[in-house]
């Protein structure tokens, strides 16, 4: 890479100082002019001050300044610029283009593999993204079974403590029921104790007061004859 | 160890008794003493308590049965009572009267009535019980007001209770 940008900037170094080299010869031209004149002044012998008013002079002296074609440079320019530029061609082929051609293909390569890098990257991504979304799926899942096993278990919490508590007053009530029955056949019992009590009383009163003396010889000789009677 | 002694002091009464040749006075006269021995509490502690000295002791046998029991009765009662024996008295009595009757090929029948039997009745009384358990017996009655009415029977360890009091203990019973 750095081999191919040194190539790209040696190539117009090159010309360059071809060119330097080169300018002397070229612009010769304007070293001309003054001998022109002077080969036309000593042409026309020794010089004086008449002579620069002749007339012929002075055209002869003008034609020195007169631009060379515009189109058509001097045979020298024509020469020294072929071969610069055949050799900056040659230079240009040979050296500028490959490794022209080597950075642009370097670029390419860059490019694509970049491209593909990205393409590598993109496809990582989408597979992190579908692991990602799997993974946020399966949490999504797990957090709805966990809710719903959570709700589960407090629905069953829920209904035991009710059937608990249900249990618990079905037994109070029970309890109460029974003590309240013990206590009605307590009461009962100690009421019907008492008129029992009070019935005896009375009737051993009157049994007392009705036992005389022929009544008392009446029970024993019935309990007599009782006796008698039974076949022990 | 307290029946071994009931039955040698009765067996000593019944001797003493036997030999004396007033057995069935005796008899009678130590029943009546045990019957008032058992109701009456004063006389009881009084005769069967050691802190009381023995001189005190005979001296209220003497004042009770002077002119009320023979002299053999007053004497055997005098000797239980000097022997320190007074609480066993009525169950050495119990002991003595049917060592007597059996002797004379008979039990004990004691019956509680809330009013005496006359002759008649306890003859037609021994005879019922002849009857119906084959037993010759002799009766003995007890005075029991607590009876209220007819008779309670006593052979041993059978009971024939026709009392008033039992069949009110019946109705009470029944109340329950």
């Amino acid at each position: 890479m750095r081999n191919q940008r040194n190539r790209l900037l040696a190539a117009p170094l090159l010309a360059l100082v071809v060119l330097v080299a080169l300018a002397g010869p070229a612009s010769a031209s304007g070293d001309s002019v003054g001998a022109c004149m002077a080969e036309h002044l000593e042409a026309h012998g020794e010089l004086d001050s008449h002579l620069l008013h002749d007339e012929a002079v002075q055209d002869e002296l003008e034609k020195c300044f007169e631009a060379p074609s515009p189109i058509l440079p001097e045979l020298n320019e024509i020469i020294w610029g072929g071969g610069a530029f055949l050799i900056l061609f040659v230079l240009m082929v040979k050296k500028g283009f490959p490794a022209v051609q080597g950075a642009m293909d370097a670029r390419a390569n860059r490019i694509r593999s970049d491209l593909d890098e990205a393409d590598r990257a993109k496809l990582e991504a989408q597979s992190v993204k579908s692991d990602y979304e799997a993974r946020l799926a399966d949490a999504k899942a797990e957090a709805s079974r966990l809710i719903d096993e959570a709700r589960g278990d407090a629905e069953k919490v829920r209904a035991d403590l009710v059937a608990r508590a249900e249990a618990d007053a079905a037994g109070i009530r029970e309890r109460a029921a029974a003590e309240s029955d013990a206590a009605k056949a307590q009461a009962i019992a100690d009421l019907r104790a008492e008129v029992a009590s009070i019935a005896l009383g009375a009737a051993e009163r009157v049994v007392q007061s009705s036992l005389d003396a022929e009544v008392q010889g009446n029970l024993i000789d019935a309990y007599i004859d009782e006796v008698a009677g039974a076949d022990g | 160890m307290a029946d071994a002694a009931v039955a040698g002091y009765a067996e000593a009464l019944f001797a003493v008794a036997s030999v004396e040749g007033d057995l069935s006075a005796v008899e009678d006269e130590l029943f009546d003493f045990a019957q008032a021995f058992r109701s009456n509490d004063e006389l009881r502690t009084t005769l069967a308590d050691d802190n009381v000295p023995a001189a005190r002791r005979l001296q209220v046998v003497d004042d009770l049965l002077d002119d009320r029991a023979s002299a053999t009765t007053s004497s055997l009662v005098a000797m239980v009572v000097g022997a320190g024996r007074a609480a066993e008295l009525p169950a050495i009595v119990d002991a003595f009267i049917e060592r007597s009757a059996a002797s004379r090929n008979k039990a004990v029948a004691t019956v509680r009535s809330a009013i005496a039997l006359t002759a008649d009745q306890r003859e037609r009384l021994a005879a019922a019980i002849r009857t119906s358990t084959g037993k010759d017996v002799e009766i003995r009655v007890v005075e029991d007001p607590s009876v209220l009415g007819g008779v309670v029977t006593e052979i041993g360890d059978d009971i024939i209770d026709g009392s008033v009091r039992r069949r009110l203990n019946q109705l009470r019973e029944s109340f329950r």
